[in-house]
């Protein structure tokens, strides 16, 4: 059966202005994702694998190029739209976990599904769910400054991934983590890909990482120079 | 909408569960002193208003009929009172003949108006019956009595200030030289204490005696006082007492304070606007300040929100929020402040030109439009900031700029 493609990108470009210059810092990039890939966006600081997140999730756009999910050019559409877009179908998880630190775990991660329409009830339902999948199922009334780094990362993730998103955006969210609990955020990502099939996108400039993935673009000055998918690996 | 209002009561509620309560209490503390400032000074004014309206009933009633301009006396004010009495919405009226007199107690003398008056007129008409301190007030044979203001008798309230008559008291004889020379002795029956010049610096007499020491017969009048049952209709039943056929002129009391009481009540009134408008203003910079700061420490927060789907609607509903919050509970505090001190000075009242008392009074219209005007006023106060903040670009947002 031919795999589904979720995110096509022909010929992106995105440019900055730098003093009297202009920084490509995506240049002519296209790739596709298939639903239930793990995507490893690497490349060394500048390579534009942070810039390449942020246009897929949403939140800038590219100055050229195309930019589709599931066939529908999400470019196109109108701020109301992308931020519902962003809401329903899209989860996102930062590099320094972007809680809210006067809400509760619990509250973090319910504020979304509110948002979405669901009544309370069902939204703190959803949340423990979530919050269960990454295993701080106990700890959904602590407020950020109450949980560890791993913890904090972890709850970032229960949030993007309570809403069930069609894809999961992550932004190198181990950057601020030691070695172990970033293997702890890891495993949760693994699960979420093997086990719910979750399609997930992650920069990381960290090469272990990779063992985790099921593909890895590579960027540099901003331009794809490697995509292998792993043989033998997760999928 | 809902699903906006729902996750901004959400941020509202976490931000001020888990926010900084001294900070919380400091902002209420000091909007509750806004509140203050916005119904204290009315409150006073409305009290010195009550207390200025009621000693002008003693000589105007609520409306006041007096001679046309050419004439010193409304002549056959007994026909003048009956049109009066047909009129629908008069309670009372009464005549009265004013002249004016110099009394002598012992070696002291002092000048004053004499008001002659039908004293069982008096009861419906006019509060003078009920402020004797001393004595009574004259009855229908009192011909040969007077009642003297405190402040013409040595140590009553506000004497100290003014000419008075010494130790003169209640049986005492007065000598009362009227300005046509007529010199008569009466008897002072009582001490009448209103606590305002225009009442306490006068004498009272019974209106057959002026009409006597000055030879006016024909039931003549300098005034025609009139008591209405509902004083807001004063102005409709001024109008229907002219077209009774009254051709005198006819005053509502508001009218005749005008020089007196209006003048120095729109000054009064300039100052209570001019300190509203100062402490909204403080007010909404006080929240604008707060808001925006806020705002400011949070923007990154603000674009992650918006970055994970949040709307920009609901970030700016949540300040709404926060912000009606601090002002409600500035009005609840301001509230509970603004009625202990009127409590205070209920019992303290204010003393006013060492003669009057000021009480203040309690105005619900008052209260209800300044919490209105608050709840305004932070409501926009906090949604502004936010609004600007929510509209920027979320990697603007994220990133601070």
């Amino acid at each position: 059966m031919k795999e589904k493609i979720l995110i096509r990108i022909k010929n992106l470009e995105r440019h900055y202005k730098s003093g009297e210059g202009i920084v490509r810092a995506l240049d002519n990039v296209s790739f596709e994702i298939k639903k239930g890939e793990f995507v490893a966006v690497m490349g060394a600081s500048g390579s534009g694998k942070t810039t390449m997140l942020r246009i897929l999730g949403l939140m800038d756009f590219p100055t050229k190029g195309e930019y589709s999910v599931q066939g529908l050019n999400v470019e196109e559409l109108p701020e109301e739209e992308r931020t519902y877009y962003r809401l329903t179908q899209l989860g996102y998880v930062f590099q320094d976990y972007a809680l809210m630190n006067e809400m509760s775990a619990l509250e973090n991660v319910y504020v979304l599904s509110l948002m979405e329409g669901k009544s309370k009830k069902e939204a703190i339902a959803t949340a423990k769910e979530a919050l269960n999948k990454v295993g701080l199922g106990d700890k959904g009334n602590r407020i950020p400054d109450e949980l560890s780094g791993g913890e904090k990362q972890r709850v970032a993730v229960a949030r993007a991934i309570a809403k069930k998103p069609m894809i999961l955006f992550a932004d190198e969210p181990c950057a601020n983590l030691d070695t172990h609990t970033s293997e702890q955020v890891l495993e949760v990502f693994k699960i979420l890909n093997e086990k719910f099939g979750q399609t997930i996108v992650m920069v990381t400039h960290e090469p272990w990482h990779t063992k985790y993935v099921s593909r890895i673009i590579n960027l540099k000055d901003g331009k794809i120079v490697s995509d292998k998918r792993r043989r033998n690996g997760f999928n | 909408m809902l699903n906006d209002i729902k996750v901004g009561l959400l941020g509202a509620k976490s931000s001020i569960k888990r926010g900084n309560k001294k900070t919380l209490t400091f902002i209420v503390f000091v909007l509750a002193l806004i509140f203050i400032n916005l119904v204290f000074l009315p409150s006073m004014i409305g009290g010195f208003s009550v207390m200025f309206t009621g000693f002008m009933q003693y000589p105007y009633g609520d409306i006041v009929i007096e001679p046309s301009m050419d004439n010193s006396y409304i002549n056959n004010a007994d026909n003048v009172l009956q049109k009066v009495r047909a009129v629908p919405g008069v309670t009372f009226v009464t005549k009265r003949l004013d002249a004016g007199a110099s009394i002598q107690y012992k070696q002291k003398v002092v000048g004053s108006s004499i008001i002659g008056m039908l004293p069982s007129e008096e009861y419906g008409t006019s509060n003078y019956p009920y402020i004797i301190s001393d004595g009574e007030f004259l009855g229908d044979l009192s011909r040969d009595e007077i009642i003297i203001g405190a402040m013409l008798v040595e140590g009553y309230f506000g004497s100290e200030i003014y000419d008075n008559l010494g130790a003169v008291r209640v049986g005492s004889f007065v000598n009362v030289t009227y300005s046509n020379g007529v010199t008569r002795i009466y008897k002072v029956k009582g001490i009448m204490e209103g606590t305002f010049e225009l009442v306490d610096l006068n004498a009272l007499m019974h209106y057959k005696e002026i009409e006597d020491v000055f030879d006016i017969g024909g039931s003549k009048a300098t005034s025609v006082i009139v008591r209405v049952k509902n004083t807001d209709d004063a102005v409709k039943i001024k109008e229907k007492i002219i077209s009774a056929g009254v051709k005198e002129q006819v005053f509502t009391r508001d009218e005749k304070s005008d020089a007196i009481l209006r003048q120095a009540m729109q000054s009064i009134d300039m100052i209570n606007v001019v300190s509203k408008f100062v402490s909204l203003i403080v007010g909404a910079a006080l929240i604008l300040i707060i808001i925006y700061i806020n705002v400011l420490n949070r923007k990154k927060e603000i674009g992650i929100l918006k970055a994970v789907g949040i709307s920009p609607r609901s970030i700016v509903f949540s300040y709404a929020f926060i912000s009606m919050f601090y002002v409600s509970m500035g009005i609840m505090a301001g509230l509970i402040l603004y009625f202990f001190v009127m409590f205070y000075f209920t019992v303290n009242p204010v003393t006013f030109y060492e003669t009057m008392t000021i009480i203040p009074e309690i105005q619900a219209g008052l209260i209800i439009q300044s919490i209105f005007t608050m709840l305004i006023m932070s409501v926009i106060a906090g949604i502004l900031p936010a609004w600007r903040v929510s509209k920027e670009s979320i990697l603007k947002a994220i990133w601070g700029r």
